[in-house]
């Protein structure tokens, strides 16, 4: 399964090479059309060697569960990926933020959707004081979030050591019991939206989605992300506010962030310390599997979504068939790998072409 | 191991081709011993690139290298060193921290176990310095020393590695008249130690006071091969850098409104950057150039104009109007000002982006509706109404700003600021590396777009295309202007006028002020 990757790869820089527009379209959706095929054939393989596979409340309702989280903090990377920075304090704002929520519902009793919306507001303010920082200092991004990672995770340990005794929240909201185990089938009248397999939660992975991709696809902001990623230098000349674009980008990563930890506070049932302490893996797993470049300039947010489809149900098929979660890492390291080789690979094909004379 | 009289180095019949350009086409080069050779050339001639190919930094296309008799292939800089063939670059290339003696033997610190030994050092370091007959202090920081000083350091550390092939280049551009004297004593002391100089130099003067023989490139050819200087004179060799094939492209009369208001106007401007008393004026519909030697603060005024520097004194005025550009974004929205930078790749281009997103980024700002929607029909209609009004050779306006070619990634380069409708357009060094057909195209476009009422500043060191193009010639040198060339567009008038305020020299040409 990790052969086509690579192979995509390839044939995405060659096709470039001769006539980019139509067929540079053409591989990335090449590409989330393999990776479409790939899940495909997985699920049934996994479902042909373990019928518990297709178990709806058992297996897909989890995992579609897991998929909706970890989509949201694909996105979140994805946000920094554009502009060519990275954010490894992904999960730690994710972590930074449920405190908030946290703190929301047990000591001001606020409501789901207050607190939630406090919540989001924390994660925007820590991103972009992180891209702040980076746009201010000009140090790498990689450097910078590394750093806010140790800070934040000594903050939040020591807010939780203050204010609860077991390091999670015992104070949850009305309505968020519904929101971990109700499917679409639990909500709605009759069959019309369908499947007991479908998590509620989904709906705010959806949700994501859609805002952001409007935010990539059709506004000037979402274009001039790209932009600074793609040349900064050439951005900044162009009138782009690079700056501002770079502090924009960093506070939409925390915001999604904070919305991941939301949701898998939800999933697991308590606002806890330990909320986000394993996003970093997949949050880059899912946008560069599905085509968004590290290098910046390059995004697909329908493509995140898949390829965190993809890694999980390996990790899902895989844990069916009995393999040990050590081993699964080791795949799971091996997928991230090829993925980062085949971007690396095109990454190299289209710089050569950019100097080759035609 | 040499027979005494074999030239200490040739160069014969190099070719060197980059993307799109040849920079040269059989440019040949001979070095004698115990001799000063100049090499002369205007920007762009190959001078640059002939001296990269003898210090090993590039490896020629064609054509051959002979060191002492040999035939040599120099893979890089330290071949270069091994044959003994040392440069002194313009840029000063010393570790301020390190002391006279550390930076002079750099290239060969002698050690012991590994641990420098520092006797040696000082005893390599004073021969070098006696070669030139130096005084300075081996210990002292080299941060402390003058810009002469530091010069002369780099040229003792260019003898440290027992080199028989020096080649300065523009070595007295940051020196005085005496310092500069002063380094031709030395340079005289160092041909009557038998080494062959190689002298890059645009001051004529003393490219005539010290210099024995001369070579003058030409496109990329010699088109005066080591030839004693005595039998050619000043006006002889700028004809010859200059050539008469350059017969100035002519485009049919441009009304320039003579009495017009003035869109961009530089009011004794001054910059943190070094700018000094800067003043121009450019009309609607009039091209004025800005001429000068690479370093003379052209491409940083343009900046500044942008607000990409600090305006220390003085005033700008667009329209009329005195104006604090802030930066790009106000420039370009408030004043409509655009720059289309000297360095399209790095600067003027997203390379993996669509001919849209390139050409679209500057009216993303005046196309956009609610919620920050911006109508894809619209933006793309736009980009190819520029593919087709600037002729840009593509696939359609998907395709990859990287994947065209020179000539046409600068019309993109340029096109986006066409698209945002802006009245001053500041235009740096536009066909450098683009081919001479494609060239034409795009003098042909500026001159358009003058005629058709811009105002534009046009940066370039291609004396032809400026004579070509502009109205009138501003030269700066130093961060100044040193006058101002009206341009007849009798290129050898022109271009002779404009080298000698290059060189500091009364202009004897047509000049207004």
């Amino acid at each position: 399964m990790t052969a086509p990757a690579t192979d995509r790869g390839e044939i995405t820089a060659s096709d470039g090479a001769r006539s980019a527009p139509r067929l540079r379209w053409n591989a990335g959706t090449a590409q989330r059309l393999g990776l479409i095929v790939v899940i495909a054939g997985l699920v049934v393989a996994f479902g042909s060697a373990r019928t518990a596979f297709y178990d709806q409340q058992l297996t897909m309702f989890p995992l579609l569960r897991d998929i909706a989280v970890l989509t949201v903090v694909g996105l979140a990377q994805m946000a920094v990926l554009s502009i060519g920075h990275m954010n490894l304090a992904v999960g730690r704002m994710a972590a930074f933020s449920a405190m908030f929520m946290g703190l929301a519902y047990q000591d001001w009793h606020l409501p789901l959707y207050p607190g939630l919306a406090i919540g989001l507001l924390a994660g925007a303010a820590i991103g972009g004081l992180t891209g702040w920082i980076i746009a201010v200092t000009g140090v790498n991004s990689f450097v910078v979030t590394l750093a806010m990672d140790f800070a934040l995770l000594g903050l939040v340990s020591l807010v939780y050591a203050q204010t609860t005794t077991v390091a999670a929240f015992t104070t949850n909201p009305a309505g968020m019991d519904g929101l971990r185990t109700y499917s679409l089938a639990d909500v709605c009248v009759g069959q019309v939206c369908g499947s007991p397999a479908v998590p509620q939660l989904l709906l705010f992975t959806v949700l994501a989605m859609l805002i952001v991709g409007y935010l990539y696809s059709r506004t000037r902001i979402g274009r001039e992300l790209l932009l600074v990623g793609s040349n900064i230098k050439a951005a900044q000349l162009s009138g782009i506010p690079a700056m501002r674009r770079v502090v924009g980008a960093h506070a939409l990563s925390g915001t999604l962030a904070a919305l991941a930890g939301f949701m898998l506070a939800v999933a697991g049932g308590s606002f806890t310390a330990t909320i986000g302490s394993e996003f970093m893996i997949p949050s880059f797993l899912g946008p560069v599997l599905g085509g968004t470049l590290l290098t910046g300039g390059v995004v697909s947010v329908i493509g995140t979504l898949l390829g965190t489809t993809l890694t999980q149900v390996i990790r899902q098929g895989l844990t069916l068939l009995g393999i040990g979660l050590e081993s699964l890492n080791i795949y799971l390291g091996v997928i991230l790998l090829v993925a980062l080789s085949a971007n690396r690979i095109r990454a190299v094909l289209s710089e050569r072409r950019a100097v080759t004379p035609r | 191991m040499t027979d005494n009289t074999d030239p200490l180095l040739v160069a014969d019949r190099l070719v060197k081709n980059f993307p799109g350009v040849r920079a040269l086409d059989g440019a040949s080069l001979t070095l004698e011993a115990g001799s000063v050779h100049a090499l002369l050339g205007e920007n762009g001639a190959g001078k640059s690139t002939l001296i990269k190919i003898i210090t090993g930094l590039y490896r020629p296309d064609g054509g051959s290298l002979t060191v002492a008799g040999g035939e040599v292939v120099l893979r890089s800089a330290g071949d270069a060193v091994r044959a003994g063939i040392a440069v002194v670059h313009q840029e000063r290339n010393l570790i301020h921290e390190f002391s006279v003696a550390e930076n002079i033997t750099l290239r060969r610190t002698p050690s012991q176990r590994g641990l420098v030994d520092r006797k040696a050092m000082h005893a390599n370091a004073q021969r070098c310095l006696d070669l030139l007959g130096l005084d300075l202090d081996l210990d002292a920081p080299v941060k402390g020393l003058s810009v002469a000083q530091t010069q002369l350091v780099e040229i003792a550390k260019a003898l440290s590695t027992e080199s028989r092939v020096l080649l300065l280049d523009e070595p007295t551009s940051a020196l005085t008249l005496a310092e500069a004297d002063r380094l031709f004593e030395i340079v005289g002391r160092l041909r009557d130690q038998g080494k062959a100089i190689l002298l890059v130099s645009h001051k004529l003067e003393e490219v005539f006071a010290i210099c024995d023989t001369v070579t003058v490139l030409r496109d990329g050819t010699s088109v005066l091969e080591a030839a004693p200087l005595a039998e050619h004179s000043t006006d002889e060799v700028i004809s010859l850098m200059v050539g008469r094939s350059h017969a100035a492209q002519r485009f049919a009369p441009r009304p320039v409104p003579a009495d017009g208001a003035p869109a961009l106007e530089i009011d004794r401007v001054s910059t943190a950057s070094g700018h000094r008393d800067i003043s121009l004026q450019v009309r609607r519909g009039e091209i004025v150039g800005l001429y000068g030697l690479v370093g003379a603060g052209r491409t940083e005024l343009a900046k500044a104009l942008l607000g990409l520097d600090r305006v220390v004194s003085g005033e700008i005025r667009v329209n009329g109007d005195t104006v604090h550009v802030k930066d790009v974004r106000q420039a370009l929205n408030t004043y409509r000002i655009g720059y289309v930078p000297e360095n399209r790749k790095e600067e003027g281009l997203f390379l993996d982006q669509s001919l849209t997103m390139n050409i679209a980024v500057t009216v993303w700002e005046r196309i956009r509706r609610a919620l920050g929607y911006v109508p894809r029909r619209r933006e793309r209609d736009l980009a190819v109404d520029y593919t087709q009004r600037l002729g840009i050779r593509s696939s359609g306006p998907d395709q990859l700003a990287g994947n065209l070619s020179g000539g046409n990634q600068q019309k993109v380069s340029l096109a986006k600021w066409l698209a945002a409708e802006t009245e001053i357009l500041i235009i740096d060094e536009p066909t450098v590396g683009i081919d001479i057909r494609t060239k034409g195209a795009f003098h042909q476009l500026i001159w358009q777009l003058a005629a058709d009422g811009l105002a534009i500043l046009l940066i370039t060191s291609d004396l032809p295309e400026m004579v070509t193009l502009a109205d009138r010639i501003m030269v700066m040198r130093d961060f100044q202007i040193a006058g101002a060339v009206a341009n007849d567009h009798e290129y050898e008038r022109v271009s002779r006028a404009v080298i000698g305020l290059i060189h500091g020299r009364e202009p004897a040409g047509p000049v207004v002020e």
